[in-house]
């Protein structure tokens, strides 16, 4: 981004050239690829049709003939109700799915009325403080149907979740019959948004906590999302980077179960990942096909899974926000619609298309709109959904996703040297790939290796660009304070005797040590309107940390 | 020679969007100004303090999630109830033009979004303390 303003490092032309010839993760590229390539002699071995082993092709015979991806644009903006209708204007505009932002201090595990909330109330994301938000959040969604992602700093996740179970206990829907996904991913928490809030021992507990729960009451939920894949990338990674970090985190989070004692076909079977669409079809394309085949082939030789199910590697994706840029803000509607492509392209099971003004403002109703409009562009008009793995057999296709594949192995053999992810995460190593893979891609930019319209190439003064067609996303005045004034209204009218109950069982609970699920007692809690606050501040100074994580509160119970 | 510049660099509130924070931190430091870096998670109170406590000269914020208009308010007001008002405030990150007037009214002397080169804002921090 620091380039505006210089000249372009490149001019079009006439007889002007393909720049560069390796792929964005910088594999090598030959200048075309014939049979041989391809690797046709162990094609039942190492690739097999769609929906065999090791589903290089796709988790099922038909794909998008059973059923098109999920569309799943997220939202959260303003209070409960004001997110509450912008999700139905989804709904009715094709969003076949629901995915849940918070806002920053519910993520962080704080209320709407801690100081270091002040401006950040249903800004970036909905306030969840109490069950009676979730409440208003669903009002007239019908949970027995639609399928919810609810996105989370790991840690605060069972308390969103137990919300969500709440309302559906209130209205008398079985939580056996929720459909959705909680963000589970200690690791991305730590490293991607706060390393004090989300201390990786209790992450990784509450990670086991989350998969034993779901596993045993709510068999159509994914409890276990690993949501590395896609924050690591767009903080710097590059694709088999994204699957060598992914299948590694993964395996530290299923190696945690199993010593437990917990099953792995029963870990296994709801996983889930959430992985990046990049700019490069072809190479993202071969990266889902990798890391297909990887997932399967880890989990039958490796772990001795059976069921099908936990062989199946399932994924969400979402746009790379890092490939889209401010200035000439349209371009980014082309961006998209090629990384929606790709993702369609390479077997994603939900996919969400990161608005064109993502990277000047919040998303506006029209680029909402927009983003829908290129699913459904992708599934309707091009053509692209109609056959299982349509770039299966491709000379070249086939040759790159062994290439990302013997990457990722050689990234994952370095990981395991340096004893695993959580060490090579301690020891520096991890921020140290992500660091170094920013700064090559800046330079990449700087010295022309890499050409990004409106950046270093083909650019335009600033006073010239693009004005937002639909404007910049206002916050709604008053929310903050309408919020505010809700949280203390709700503190003021519990029955606080049960909350204070809910809570020193909780304290029992976390005292009981690392196998005794807290899930329970959290549901307990929420259910008695504790909020989320006291619910993650009990349990963080029945640990021993402070109250919130940065301490700025301190319990307002003793 | 005069005074080493000595400028705090702080991001407000929740956001955890550090790098451009630490890229305006380690090009002040590179022209041989004085750098606090406060990092993420701060309330305007903490900034106020440090910059107090520390006789800054200049504070820099950075805002990538929309709280700028609702915090920077929050902190010039208690900067004025601290007696801090001689010092300027500059703002980078994730702000649309439409916000840029009204962040100059409330008191912010320099807004730097996206290409601003690292040398426009070392050169604006020399030039706006060297008044």
């Amino acid at each position: 981004m620091e380039l505006m303003g210089k000249k372009d490092v490149a001019e079009p032309g006439y007889r002007e050239k393909v720049r560069r010839t390796k792929s964005w993760s910088a594999i090598d590229l030959k200048e075309t690829y014939s049979p041989g390539d391809a690797d046709e002699d162990n094609y039942k071995k190492n690739i097999g049709d769609p929906g065999q082993y090791p589903f290089t092709r796709g988790i099922y015979p038909n794909m998008y003939r059973g059923k098109l991806w999920t569309r799943r644009q997220p939202w959260g903006f303003g209070t409960p109700e004001d997110t509450n209708k912008q999700m139905k204007y989804l709904i009715s505009h094709g969003n076949t799915g629901l995915m849940v932002f918070r806002d920053q201090p519910t993520m962080h595990g704080l209320d709407s009325d801690h100081p270091l909330a002040r401006g950040e109330v249903g800004v970036s994301g909905v306030p969840l403080v109490s069950m009676d938000d979730m409440e208003d959040l669903f009002d007239d969604i019908p949970l027995d149907e639609i399928s919810s992602t609810l996105l989370c700093a790991s840690v605060v996740s069972p308390v969103i979740l137990a919300q969500y179970i709440a309302v559906a206990k209130k209205r008398g829907i079985s939580m056996s019959k929720l459909r959705g996904t909680i963000s589970n991913d200690p690791i991305m928490s730590h490293v991607c948004y706060s390393d004090v809030a989300n201390p990786p021992k209790l992450g990784v507990k509450i990670w086991g906590d989350l998969v034993e729960y779901c596993g045993e009451n709510m068999p159509l939920w994914h409890a276990a999302y690993v949501s590395s894949c896609y924050n690591m990338r767009d903080y710097g990674l590059d694709a088999p980077e994204e699957v060598a970090f992914g299948l590694k985190i993964a395996a530290t989070f299923i190696d945690g179960c199993l010593e437990r004692g917990m099953d792995i076909d029963n870990v296994a079977r709801r996983m889930s990942f959430y992985c990046a669409a990049g700019i490069d079809i072809f190479e993202e394309v071969a990266k889902y096909r990798a890391m297909r085949r990887m997932w399967a082939k880890m989990l039958k030789e490796k772990y001795g899974a059976k069921d099908k199910g936990s062989l199946q590697f399932k994924f969400a994706v979402q746009c790379a926000g890092h490939s889209l840029i401010p200035q000439q803000p349209l371009n980014n509607i082309a961006r998209t619609s090629f990384e929606t492509l790709a993702a369609v392209l390479g077997g994603a099971q939900s996919i969400f298309t990161t608005t064109f003004v993502e990277p000047v403002c919040l998303p506006t109703k029209d680029a909402q709109r927009t983003s829908l409009a290129i699913q459904g562009i992708v599934a309707h008009e091009t053509g692209a959904a109609a056959v299982a793995d349509p770039l299966g057999g491709s000379y070249y296709v086939e040759q790159l996703t062994n290439a990302v594949e013997e990457k990722a192995t050689g990234i994952m053999e370095q990981i395991d040297k340096l004893g695993g992810f959580i060490s090579a995460l301690e020891g520096g190593w991890v921020q140290k790939v992500i660091d170094e893979g920013n700064q090559r891609y800046q330079k990449e930019i700087e010295n022309g290796d890499r050409l990004i319209v409106g950046l270093n190439y083909m650019s335009i003064p600033p006073e010239e660009d693009t004005v937002l067609p639909g404007g910049v996303l206002e916050i709604p005045p008053g929310t903050e304070e309408r919020q505010i004034e809700r949280v203390k209204r709700l503190k003021a009218n519990r029955n606080i005797n049960l909350v204070k109950a809910s809570l020193k069982e909780l304290t029992q609970g976390v005292a009981m040590g690392e196998n005794e699920n807290l899930m329970p007692y959290i549901l307990r809690a929420v259910e008695s309107k504790s909020t989320v606050e006291e619910i993650m501040g009990t349990i963080r100074t029945t640990l021993g940390m402070s109250w919130d994580p940065w301490g700025y509160r301190n319990s307002p119970f003793v | 020679m005069s005074k080493r510049i000595k400028a705090v660099i702080s991001k407000l509130g929740l956001d955890s969007h550090e790098r451009g924070a630490k890229l305006v931190a380690s090009a002040l430091k590179d022209a041989g100004m004085e750098v606090v870096y406060l990092g993420s998670f701060q309330i305007p109170e903490n900034v106020v303090k440090t910059a107090i406590q520390e006789d800054a000269d200049i504070i820099g914020l950075s805002c990538h999630s929309g709280e700028h208009l609702t915090l920077v308010p929050i902190l010039f007001e208690i900067m004025k109830e601290k007696g801090l008002k001689n010092i300027p405030v500059i703002i980078g990150g994730v702000i649309p033009k439409e916000n840029v007037e009204e962040l100059k009214r409330l008191g912010i002397s320099g807004v730097f979004t996206y290409g601003t080169t690292m040398d426009q804002v070392v050169e604006f921090v020399e030039n706006i303390c060297s008044k």
